[in-house]
C-alpha cells in the first residue's frame, strides 16, 4: 500500500469509529531530521518520527474535536469517545459551515522522493558541508529535511491526501564581533547548497566588524528577502486573515477596493506556485486557490475558511486557508504569501536608496497595533549604511518600529528575483510554509534605537 | 513506561553509547475557547511517545518513537545512535563532560484536589460562557474566554542508573475583551494577557481566579480605553504592575542566564546573552533592589518537578543578589564547560524534543510596602499594567514593550487612564534603574505556556513570582518617529 493510501486507510478507519451524524478525520504524519549545529560542531541532531488523527464528530448539530497519535483501533475508539463528549458538551456553533462536500483538488508539486529518502547520515552530510565551507567564522544553524503527509476523509465522502518534501539550511556565521546570515530552503533538497549558503552567511560576517550606531527616525533601507519575509509574514498573520478583518483588528478591515499600498505591490496568496511549497488542500480539505490580496496597490481580499465564510455570508466560499479543526478559533491564515517580483537589480535598488540602511535579517518581532499594521523588533547579522548609493559601514543592531502599510505604500522597487524564505519554526507538527518574496527598497523604514552590536 | 526507558537505554548502549537517557512520556491536554458567547473551540487531544537521548564519543543524537512499544524504543534509540555517529564528523571534542550526579530515583504527583483533566468539558464551557457574559458592554465587540487543563505523565531512565517517574497536573484559564470603535482597537485581559494565568495544581486553581468576578472591570476598561488618550512620549519614572514584571523578568533575566545561549547554542535562533561566562560573581545587572531565585520546588509553579530531564534533583538558586549575578541556569554539559553549577534546568517539550536549559520558576524577590507606597514617591509618572506586546534583541539587551493599559501617577495618586503605552530599554541600565520593590503582599505567582526555543521548536510552560517595581528614567510612549 503507497503511503497516501495508507494515511487515507487510517483516517477512513478513524472517521469510521466515531457514533456521529458526521465525523472527519484528518492525519497527519511526519518524518524528519534536524542536524543542528553550533560553533561548527553538530550538537542537537533529531530525528521525528510521529502520527496523529484529529477527529471531527458532529452530533445534534454540536461539535467536537479529539487528537490522538494513538492509532490502533484502541486508541481511535478512545478518541472518537473524546471528541462524542466534547460535542455532547458544546452548544450548537452557528458558524460551523459543515463538512467538506467531494471537490477535486488541484494537482500540485511538493514532493521530492529523494528527499523523502535522505537517510540521517545523510541529514548529519547536509549539516558537514555547511561546516566545512567555512573556517574563520563559527557556524550556527541548521540542515533539516521532512517528509509530511496530510490526509483527510470524512462521511460526506471526502477523501484528500498529499505528501509534501521540504529542506531547508540556515547558517548564522558568527564571532564575537562578527555575524551574518543566509538561508535557503526548497521541497526538493538537492536544490539546496550548504556550502554555498554557509560562504553567503560568512561573506555578510566579515562586513560587519566595527559596526556604528545612527540616530533615530525614519530612514531609506533596502530590505533583504529574509527582513521583507518576515515583515509581510507578521502583516499576513495579523491581517491577511478573514477572521481579523471582520472583527475589525486587521488594518485591510474597511479597506477592501481601496488604494492602500505603491502601484508596484502586489500580494497573493500562493499555494499552487512550484516554486513554493506547495498544497493541493487546507486542514479541512477544501481546495487551495490562489487569492489576489494585493494588485497594483489596491486591496483585493483576504484569505478565508469554510467558518469565515459562513460567517460573512454573502455566498462568501473557503479559499482553502483552514487551520486543523482544534485550532479554528485563529481563523484562516495565509500559508503561502507571495509578492511578484519587480525590476530592479539590487544594486539598482541601493541606487534608489541612496542614502539609508541595508537590512538582511531581523528578530522576534511584535506587532505593536494590528490595526495600523505596526511592528517591531531588531535587525540583525548583517545591518548596513547606504550612503551615496553604495553599501557601506556596518551598523549595530536597530531597534524598529515601522508601519507595514507605510513602509509598502512609500515603495522605491521591488527585486527582479523572488526567492523561497522558509517561515516555519518547526514547533508541533511538521508543516512546512513560507514566503516567495523578492528584494524590497522603500522610503519609511523607521528605527526607534539601537540595540548591542554584530557577533556572539 | 518505565521499563520502555530501560529497553531503550539498553539498546542504546549495547549499539555503543557512551550515556544514554529515555524519556516516555504521555500527555493529555483539554482546550476549551469560547467567543462573543458561542463555542470557538472545543478539543481533547493526547500524544505519547519515548525520546532517546544518547552520547557517542563527542558527539549527541536524540531521536524519537510515538509508539510506547519495544520495537519503539529500541528503533528510536538506534537511530539515535546512528545520527550521533554520523554528527560525530563535525565533533571537535573527544568527550563531552558531564557534571557527576547521584543517580536519580523517586517519585512526584502534582498536589491537587480536582484534576483538571476530570472535570467535565461542559462544566468548563459553562465557566467560559458565564465569565464571558461580564464583560458585555455597547463597545466590546469581542469577549474571549479559555480553559486549558493538562496531565502529563513523565517516566525517565537513565544509563547511570536514574529511574524517575513524575505526573504532573496543570490547569489555566483567562478571558479578553476587544472594544473597537472608530478604527481604533483596545483589548484588556484577566488574569494576563497571551491565554490567561497557568498553575501546575487541581482544578481549584482555575476557581480560585473568580473570572466572573473580574469580567464587568475588565470589559468597562477596555471600552474606557477607547476614550484614553495616548500614552505621552517622554523619559519618566514608572511602575510596572507585577504581571508586566513577569515579562521583564522572563524577557530581560530568564532568557540572558541561560547557559547554553551564554555558550553559543541558541545562536542561530533564539539568540544569544549579553553574559558572558566570566560575569558570574562579578556583573552588576541592576540595583541592590534586585534579588531574583530560579525555584523549582515552587508549590503551583510550571517549571515544579522532582527531577529535571537530566535527572537533576530540584533546587533553589540564586540568579541576582543584591543586584549581582551569582547563578546561571544550566545543563549537566553547561554547568561542566562552566564549572560551576550543576545543571537541573534541563527540560524537553513532550516526548519529541530534545531537552535544553530552559526556565523553570523565575521569581523577583520582594521588597517591602505596597504599591501605593511605590506610587507616592512620585510626582509625574505612569503606571504600566499587563503586557501586549514584547520584543527584545537577540542578546536580550534592548527591548521594548507594551502594555494593555496605563494610568498617569501625579502627586503619587493615580489619575487618568492612557492607551497605547510602551516603553524601551536595555537591560542592565534598566534594572539599575529600579529603585523600589513592593512587599511580599504584592507577590504573586504567574504562569506562562508560551515560552518558545530551540530548533525543532519547543515551548516550555514557566512560573515566574513577581512583585510591582519603580524603575527611573524609563522612555515610555515609543511609537513611530
Amino acid at each position: 500500500m503507497s503511503p497516501e493510501a495508507a494515511a487515507l486507510e487510517l483516517a477512513e478507519r478513524a472517521f469510521r469509529a466515531a457514533e456521529a451524524d458526521q465525523a472527519e478525520a484528518l492525519v497527519h504524519s511526519e518524518r524528519s531530521g534536524f542536524a543542528r549545529f553550533a560553533g561548527s560542531e553538530v550538537h542537537q541532531p533529531t530525528l521525528i518520527r510521529d502520527e496523529s488523527v484529529t477527529l471531527r464528530l458532529v452530533r445534534d448539530g454540536r461539535v467536537g474535536c479529539a487528537v490522538t497519535n494513538r492509532t490502533d483501533d484502541e486508541g481511535l475508539r478512545e478518541a472518537a469517545q473524546r471528541a462524542a463528549e466534547a460535542a455532547d458538551g458544546s452548544p450548537l456553533d452557528p458558524y460551523f459551515a459543515g463538512l467538506q462536500e467531494p471537490a477535486d483538488v488541484p494537482e500540485v508539486e511538493g514532493y521530492d522522493e529523494g528527499t523523502s529518502a535522505l537517510t540521517p547520515e545523510e541529514q548529519a552530510d547536509g549539516a558537514a558541508r555547511a561546516i566545512a565551507a567555512v573556517d574563520d567564522s563559527g557556524l550556527y544553524g541548521y540542515f533539516t529535511s521532512g517528509v509530511t503527509e496530510v490526509a483527510l476523509a470524512s462521511t460526506t465522502g471526502h477523501a484528500v491526501s498529499q505528501r509534501m518534501t521540504d529542506a531547508s539550511v540556515l547558517v548564522v556565521a558568527a564571532t564575537e564581533t562578527e555575524s551574518g546570515f543566509a538561508e535557503a530552503s526548497a521541497w526538493r533538497a538537492s536544490d539546496l547548497d550548504p556550502a554555498a549558503v554557509a560562504r553567503e552567511a560568512a561573506e555578510k560576517a566579515r562586513r560587519t566588524s566595527k559596526a556604528s550606531e545612527i540616530e533615530a527616525g525614519t530612514y531609506r533601507a533596502v530590505l533583504e528577502p529574509y527582513a521583507f519575509s518576515e515583515l509581510l509574514w507578521y502583516f499576513g498573520w495579523s491581517s491577511v486573515g478573514a477572521l481579523a478583518c471582520l472583527e475589525e483588528r486587521s488594518y485591510l478591515s474597511g479597506r477592501i477596493g481601496e488604494t492602500v499600498f505603491h502601484q508596484e505591490f502586489s500580494l497573493y496568496d500562493d499555494a499552487l506556485d512550484p516554486r513554493g511549497l506547495p498544497k493541493a488542500f487546507d486542514l479541512e480539505g477544501a481546495p487551495k486557490q490562489r487569492v489576489a490580496i494585493v494588485e497594483q496597490g489596491i486591496a483585493r481580499d483576504v484569505v478565508w475558511d469554510r467558518r469565515t465564510a459562513k460567517r460573512a455570508g454573502g455566498g462568501r466560499r473557503s479559499t482553502g486557508h483552514a487551520l486543523q479543526p482544534t485550532a479554528q478559533s485563529f481563523g484562516p491564515v495565509p500559508f503561502n504569501l507571495s509578492v511578484p517580483p519587480g525590476d530592479a537589480t539590487l544594486d539598482e535598488l541601493v541606487s534608489r536608496v541612496d542614502d539609508g540602511i541595508y537590512v538582511t535579517r531581523l528578530h522576534y518581532l511584535g506587532v505593536v497595533d494590528p490595526r495600523e499594521g505596526i511592528i517591531t523588533g531588531m535587525t540583525r547579522d548583517g545591518t548596513f549604511r547606504i550612503e551615496g548609493g553604495r553599501v557601506t559601514q556596518p551598523l549595530v543592531n536597530l531597534r524598529f518600529t515601522t508601519s507595514f502599510p507605510a513602509l509598502v505604500e512609500k515603495l522605491l522597487g521591488l527585486g527582479k528575483e523572488v526567492v523561497l524564505v522558509n517561515r516555519s519554526d518547526f514547533y508541533d507538527e511538521r508543516y512546512p510554509f513560507g514566503t516567495l518574496v523578492p528584494h524590497a527598497a522603500s522610503e519609511a523604514f523607521t528605527i526607534v534605537g539601537t540595540g548591542s552590536g554584530p557577533g556572539l | 513506561m518505565r521499563a520502555l526507558c530501560d529497553h531503550a537505554v539498553d539498546a542504546a548502549t549495547a549499539s555503543g553509547a557512551d550515556y544514554a537517557d529515555a524519556r516516555a512520556v504521555s500527555r493529555r491536554v483539554q482546550h476549551v475557547a469560547t467567543k462573543n458567547g458561542e463555542v470557538d473551540a472545543v478539543s481533547d487531544g493526547e500524544t505519547e511517545g519515548v525520546g532517546v537521548r544518547v552520547l557517542v564519543g563527542g558527539a549527541w543524537g536524540f531521536a524519537c518513537d510515538r509508539r510506547l512499544s519495544e520495537d519503539g524504543a529500541r528503533e528510536a534509540a538506534a537511530r539515535a545512535v546512528a545520527f550521533a555517529r554520523a554528527s560525530a564528523a563535525s565533533a571537535k571534542r573527544a568527550t563531552i563532560e558531564l557534571v557527576p550526579l547521584q543517580p536519580a530515583r523517586g517519585e512526584y504527583r502534582t498536589p491537587a484536589e480536582r484534576d483538571p483533566i476530570d472535570v467535565p468539558l461542559s462544566e468548563k464551557i459553562d465557566l467560559c460562557l458565564r465569565a464571558e457574559a461580564g464583560m458585555r458592554h455597547a463597545d466590546v465587540k469581542i469577549t474571549e474566554a479559555v480553559v486549558r487543563s493538562q496531565r502529563e505523565r513523565r517516566a525517565f531512565r537513565s544509563s547511570e542508573g536514574a529511574d524517575v517517574y513524575q505526573e504532573f497536573a496543570e490547569c489555566g484559564a483567562g478571558i479578553d475583551a476587544l472594544a473597537v470603535r472608530d478604527g481604533r482597537v483596545q483589548v484588556r485581559s484577566y488574569p494576563s494577557a497571551h491565554g490567561g494565568a497557568s498553575a501546575q495544581a487541581g482544578w481549584e486553581f482555575v476557581e480560585s481566579l473568580q473570572l466572573e468576578r473580574e469580567a464587568p472591570r475588565v470589559g468597562e476598561e477596555a471600552a474606557a480605553l477607547l476614550r484614553a488618550d495616548p500614552c505621552p512620549s517622554e523619559v519618566t519614572t514608572i511602575v510596572a504592575d507585577a504581571e508586566q514584571m513577569v515579562l521583564q523578568l522572563h524577557e530581560s533575566v530568564g532568557h540572558p542566564t541561560e547557559l547554553d545561549r551564554v555558550y553559543g547554542t541558541e545562536a542561530a535562533y533564539a539568540g544569544t546573552s549579553f553574559l558572558k561566562p566570566g560575569d558570574l560573581g562579578n556583573l552588576r545587572y541592576g540595583s541592590e533592589h534586585m534579588n531574583v531565585i530560579a525555584d523549582s520546588t515552587t508549590p503551583e509553579g510550571l517549571g515544579t518537578f522532582a527531577f529535571d530531564d537530566e535527572g537533576v534533583p530540584a533546587a533553589r538558586e540564586t540568579i541576582v543578589e543584591s543586584g549581582i549575578l551569582r547563578g546561571f541556569l544550566s545543563s549537566r554539559e553547561t554547568a561542566a564547560q562552566l564549572g560551576s553549577g550543576h545543571g537541573g534546568s534541563m527540560r524537553g517539550d513532550g516526548w519529541s524534543r530534545m531537552p535544553l536549559v530552559r526556565m523553570t520558576n523565575l521569581h523577583l524577590e520582594p521588597g517591602e510596602g505596597s504599591v501605593e507606597d511605590l506610587l507616592a514617591d512620585i510626582d509625574d509618572g505612569i503606571y504600566l499594567c499587563t503586557n501586549k506586546s514584547w520584543s527584545i534583541d537577540d542578546k536580550r539587551l534592548n527591548f521594548q514593550f507594551g502594555t494593555q493599559v496605563a494610568w498617569e501617577i501625579k502627586k503619587g495618586k493615580l489619575g487618568r487612564m492612557l492607551r497605547d503605552a510602551t516603553y524601551m530599554g536595555r537591560t542592565p541600565d534598566f534594572w539599575a534603574s529600579m529603585d523600589a520593590v513592593a512587599g511580599r503582599d504584592e507577590w504573586r505567582l504567574h504562569g506562562l505556556t508560551n515560552c518558545g526555543k530551540g530548533q525543532p521548536g519547543q515551548h516550555a510552560h514557566v512560573s515566574h513570582g513577581t512583585v510591582p517595581a519603580r524603575f527611573r528614567d524609563v522612555r515610555v510612549g515609543v511609537r513611530e518617529a
